[in-house]
């Protein structure tokens, strides 16, 4: 099953084109062109992962990534940024930013970690389901 | 010599900064563009060869023209960078202020465009020109932008906001009047010289500020006409 992603970057042409080579290479692709937007998406909508730039108008990196993990924990996020500090990359991945790949990346390792991130969210996923039955069965089996 | 050097503090090394991780940002980005739309060339030469069709001649001109496009957004960025760069080339000369309001909108164009905030420059009825360090008026100009962003960040998010810049009648007085839309609430107090800082950029350039009479944006002018000034002792040591 191909993945499905969101990818959010601010800039309309890099979303056009990545997601015209996206869905060459067999990935479902819906794009938004801010965090705000991504996040109502996020609503609707149930993704693999989200491949999204680090610096936006509007919410700051930081914050939507937060936003993000609060309103769904299983989900990827892969950021993509212009400049990479290692503070920044730090407090990302502390937040639980799944990678931080530099701009121009390469789509062929994008498409690795994507791969990567949805088999990643299907353990995440699996895990909270064997707690529940756990749970279930603690309470209700003695 | 030793006048420029003030600027060279840690306050203009910052202002230094913040421009060319900006332009940096935008370059990344222009860059990214240019090599996905090489990899879009290079999937369409794969593709075809793949089936042994043709490349489509219209698609491969279409991604040539945006990586076009691309190249020239980068080289004006990069030409005003490195006008940017060599505004520490002189000592004391005269500005046209507006043209370095300008290379300011182009530099920062990122930074506002993160704020919300749409910039206007209206042409100076008369030309906008002073004796100054040109590092020294683009920094105050920058701090103008940024302070006046900064008013607009408290007005709620989905609302258009503007800043527009115009300059003065009087070719003697330069001045620099910037307007918000919307006006900031009632009671604002947020003038440009609220910050140390900021009062001793004023006073490299030796100018002052004031709300504009409207109340909805503050006017930076010259304390004395050009060839007062020169004259006068300098300000600062």
């Amino acid at each position: 099953m191909s993945e499905k992603v969101l990818l959010v970057d601010d800039e309309k042409e890099f979303l056009e084109i990545m997601s015209e080579r996206m869905e060459a290479r067999g990935m479902t692709v819906k794009t938004a062109d801010s965090a705000d937007q991504a996040l109502a998406m996020l609503e609707k909508e149930s993704f693999d992962a989200i491949v999204m730039d680090f610096k936006m108008p509007g919410m700051d990196g930081i914050q939507a990534l937060k936003n993000i993990k609060s309103q769904k924990p299983e989900l990827q996020i892969i950021l993509l940024t212009g400049y990479a500090t290692v503070e920044k990359t730090v407090e990302a991945m502390k937040i639980g930013a799944t990678d931080l790949l530099e701009k121009p990346a390469d789509l062929e390792s994008l498409a690795a970690t994507i791969k990567q991130a949805k088999a990643d969210k299907m353990l995440v996923v699996e895990k909270k389901t064997e707690e529940k039955i756990k749970d279930i069965l603690q309470r209700f089996g003695g | 010599m030793a006048d420029n050097n003030r600027y060279m503090d840690m306050d203009g090394t910052a202002f230094f900064g913040a421009v060319s991780a900006a332009v940096t940002h935008d370059m990344k980005n222009f860059l990214a563009i240019i090599n996905e739309n090489a990899g879009l060339l290079g999937d369409l030469a794969v593709n075809a060869q793949n089936r042994s069709l043709p490349i489509d001649p219209q698609k491969a001109g279409r991604i040539s023209e945006k990586i076009r496009n691309q190249v020239a957004r980068a080289d004006t960025m990069m030409k005003l960078f490195n006008r940017f760069s060599h505004s520490m080339d002189h000592a004391e000369e005269t500005v046209d202020v507006e043209e370095m309001v300008h290379l300011v909108a182009g530099l920062a164009a990122r930074i506002i465009r993160h704020h919300g905030v749409c910039l206007t420059v209206t042409p100076a009825p008369v030309p906008c020109r002073m004796k100054a360090y040109r590092f020294g008026v683009l920094h105050l100009i920058f701090r103008v932008v940024e302070t006046a962003c900064t008013i607009l960040d408290n007005v709620a998010a989905k609302t258009q906001k503007q800043i527009m810049v115009s300059f003065g009648m009087d070719p003697k007085v330069p001045e620099i009047c910037v307007t918000l839309d919307p006006v900031p609430a009632p009671g604002w107090v947020a003038l440009f010289d609220d910050c140390p800082k900021d009062r001793d950029l004023l006073d490299q350039v030796n100018m002052v500020v004031k709300k504009n009479n409207t109340g909805n944006g503050f006017c930076l002018y010259r304390i004395q006409p050009d060839h007062a000034y020169l004259s006068a002792e300098p300000k600062r040591q």
